[in-house]
């Protein structure tokens, strides 16, 4: 299987932002301060479960519900 | 009242009574201060909330003074934020940094104050204050606690003690703290815009963080090897060389094209001590120094260019660019580059933008 976690990632900030683009940057920006690159995936990425997990702790975080 | 500034060089308590007497007879609601560390936290606090006791009063010891066009030390700034300016505040301390950050209870309290919860907060007209302990390493932890509950911008900076490395404090009406945050949220009526410059271009060289030790700000490895050999080789010097090139080339953390700045401190055992957390994995570039003068004012310039007023500044500024603005001479021209706006700031031990950061100035022009 492939990109979960672009999928998930977009799902979060699309949740966060409510379509607000600065909102939307700024998210992004967290994950990378967090140690996820957003642009590091693509829809071809294999579903790491490593990755997984921690996506699904940074949604936690963030108060996301996926 | 529109934004106004004073400072002081005196002694306490004649500090707080120069800063209030240039303060004149205006009612502040809000006055943010930075101080040297000469003065005593707990009696500064105090003496400001007397001066002031109808503002809230927030502050920091630093590792310089920023007021107006000049870059001061041994002395007290004050920011006096009027009714025109500020509408609904509210403030926070977060204690026990070192042990466990945790940021529920002061944003509990600071929504009971503001009436609406923060995440509810329109982010044009909300802009968040933090200043830190330099000195607990917990910024980051710290500024990712406050970057999931809220969207609205969150800048400030790490309280100094003019390099000694004993003590910081953080002030809030009238105590003061070591180990602790204080918060502050503020309605600005005319808006804000925030500017973080930083004078580095990226070298398009990268290195991975293979190996961290991420409590200690410690890089142990990169690209698989020992963090100093892949720091050298990527710059082409020798491992002997490099810890003289940390200052003008640290690394950068690339958001969008954007470095936000993590600078080398010093060589342990071949692995590499930081002054801001790197998590294992992350890609960072090499960075190359540019001016800082020169990308100030250009970073000012396009904010200039936007054609929206300036009514005041505040300038968190780390105390690596004052060190070398001192070195070189450049502390004037440095300053002239606010000149005629209501500005204040301090030098200091890491900057507050999204994350913590090093070797940049976060600066909040006030609409």
């Amino acid at each position: 299987m492939a990109g979960q976690i672009k999928s998930m990632i977009e799902t979060i900030i699309q949740k966060r932002s409510h379509g607000n683009s600065t909102i939307a940057l700024t998210t992004k920006a967290k994950f990378v301060l967090k140690g996820v690159n957003p642009d590091r995936f693509d829809l071809r990425s294999p579903d790491d479960p490593a990755v997984l997990a921690k996506i699904k702790a940074i949604a936690a975080e963030m108060g996301v519900s996926l | 009242m529109s934004i106004t500034t004073a400072y002081s060089t005196k002694d306490l308590p004649d500090a707080v009574a120069d800063l209030k007497g240039q303060c004149g007879d205006s009612k502040p609601r809000v006055v943010i201060f930075f101080a040297s560390s000469k003065y005593d936290p707990g009696d500064l606090s105090r003496q400001m909330l007397a001066a002031f006791p109808e503002a809230r009063v927030a502050g920091c010891s630093t590792a310089g003074e920023i007021v107006g066009n000049s870059m001061l030390s041994q002395s007290v700034v004050a920011m006096f934020l009027g009714g025109e300016t500020v509408g609904r505040a509210a403030s926070a301390v977060v204690e026990n940094l070192r042990c466990h950050v945790s940021v529920g209870d002061a944003f509990s309290k600071m929504e009971e104050q503001l009436g609406a919860p923060v995440s509810s907060l329109d982010i044009e007209r909300y802009v968040g204050f933090v200043l830190a302990d330099g000195l607990s390493g917990s910024e980051e932890t710290l500024m990712e606690k406050i970057g999931d509950r809220a969207d609205i911008f969150f800048v400030g900076g790490s309280a100094g003690d003019d390099l000694k490395f004993q003590s910081t404090h953080v002030m809030l009406d009238g105590k003061s703290y070591s180990n602790a945050a204080v918060l502050l949220i503020l309605e600005l009526k005319r808006g804000f815009d925030i500017v973080k410059t930083q004078s580095f271009r990226a070298s398009g060289k990268t290195l991975v963080a293979t190996k961290v030790d991420e409590s200690n700000r410690l890089v142990v490895e990169f690209d698989d090897k020992p963090a100093l050999d892949a720091y050298a080789q990527v710059l082409g010097v020798s491992p002997e060389e490099a810890p003289t090139q940390f200052f003008k080339h640290p690394l950068g953390l690339m958001v969008d094209g954007d470095p936000f700045v993590r600078s080398p401190q010093r060589v342990a055992d071949r692995g590499i001590h930081f002054y801001c957390q790197i998590k294992e994995g992350m890609e960072l570039q090499l960075l190359e120094a540019t001016g800082i003068v020169t990308q100030t004012r250009e970073a000012m310039e396009a904010r200039k260019a936007t054609g929206e007023p300036i009514s005041g500044i505040i300038d968190f500024q780390c105390i690596l660019r004052t060190l070398q603005l001192r070195a070189e001479n450049q502390c004037d021209r440095y300053g002239a580059i606010f000149a005629g706006i209501p500005t204040a700031g301090f030098s200091t031990y890491g900057e507050a933008y999204l994350g913590h950061l090093n070797q940049t100035s976060t600066v909040l022009v006030f609409r």
